[in-house]
């Protein structure tokens, strides 16, 4: 009847590292919470703790806003390597 | 006062002496407004997520400061106007544990511009070991921009 999770559930990565502030400057960081297309990430398939999704949720926001990361991406930049930009 | 940072992006079709003069007018808007300067970074030029007024690349700049909340309304007024800013993002940092964030990120960056000036400043023998174990990644970025203004 149930169907099967196709994702893992995990622990919270963040709480993990004991992460107490996010800095949105550090677009390489928030990678993890992002899918391919730049969307934010659920939290039943990331793992993430509310606290912690609410922070990421806002950073990745801040970081949008700065175009340090995209709004949407289309077709064509989605098959280039994500943040090539950074080193 | 309150803390905030303030992130500034400037067009690049400037050379690099006036994104130095523009970025030193943005400044001087926050210190007239009475606000009060602890640290900045120049991120350096870099590429945009996305193009803003068709331009591809800006010059990042970040400004930590110390600035009544009442002028804050002021100074994003005096941004909107200057037409060489592509976009900029204030943040506020208030709650004890943003605080503790903020004093680290203002270290990071006097550190970071502590960096280069030994660079320049003492003799050259000593130069190429501090820069290869001290100084990381910040080092690409800030020196350019500094070597261009310099020129």
């Amino acid at each position: 009847m149930a169907e099967k999770r196709k994702y893992k559930k995990r622990y919270c990565k963040y709480c993990e590292a004991k992460v107490d502030f996010m800095d949105y400057k550090d677009a390489g960081a928030l990678r993890f919470s992002l899918s391919e297309r730049y969307k934010i990430m659920p939290r039943r398939l990331t793992g993430n703790c509310k606290r912690h999704q609410d922070m990421i949720s806002i950073v990745i926001k801040r970081a949008r806003a700065a175009a340090l990361v995209p709004y949407t991406v289309t077709r064509k930049q989605v098959v280039v390597a994500p943040f090539e930009n950074l080193k | 006062m309150r803390n905030y940072e303030n992130l500034v992006i400037v067009k690049p079709t400037l050379t690099a002496e006036e994104i130095q003069a523009s970025v030193k007018a943005i400044e001087e808007v926050i210190t007239s407004n009475g606000g009060e300067i602890i640290a900045t970074s120049p991120m350096g030029m870099r590429k945009l997520a996305y193009p803003i007024e068709k331009n591809e690349r800006g010059f990042y700049h970040v400004i930590y400061s110390s600035i009544a909340p009442s002028a804050i309304t002021e100074i994003e007024r005096r941004f909107r106007i200057n037409e060489e800013l592509l976009r900029f993002v204030t943040i506020k940092y208030d709650t004890n544990r943003e605080i503790a964030a903020f004093n680290g990120m203002v270290e990071k960056a006097k550190k970071a511009a502590e960096a280069p000036a030994k660079v320049e400043t003492p003799a050259v023998e000593e130069a190429p070991t501090e820069v290869q174990t001290e100084a990381p990644a910040v080092e690409t970025a800030a020196p350019a921009a500094t070597e261009a203004a310099a020129e």
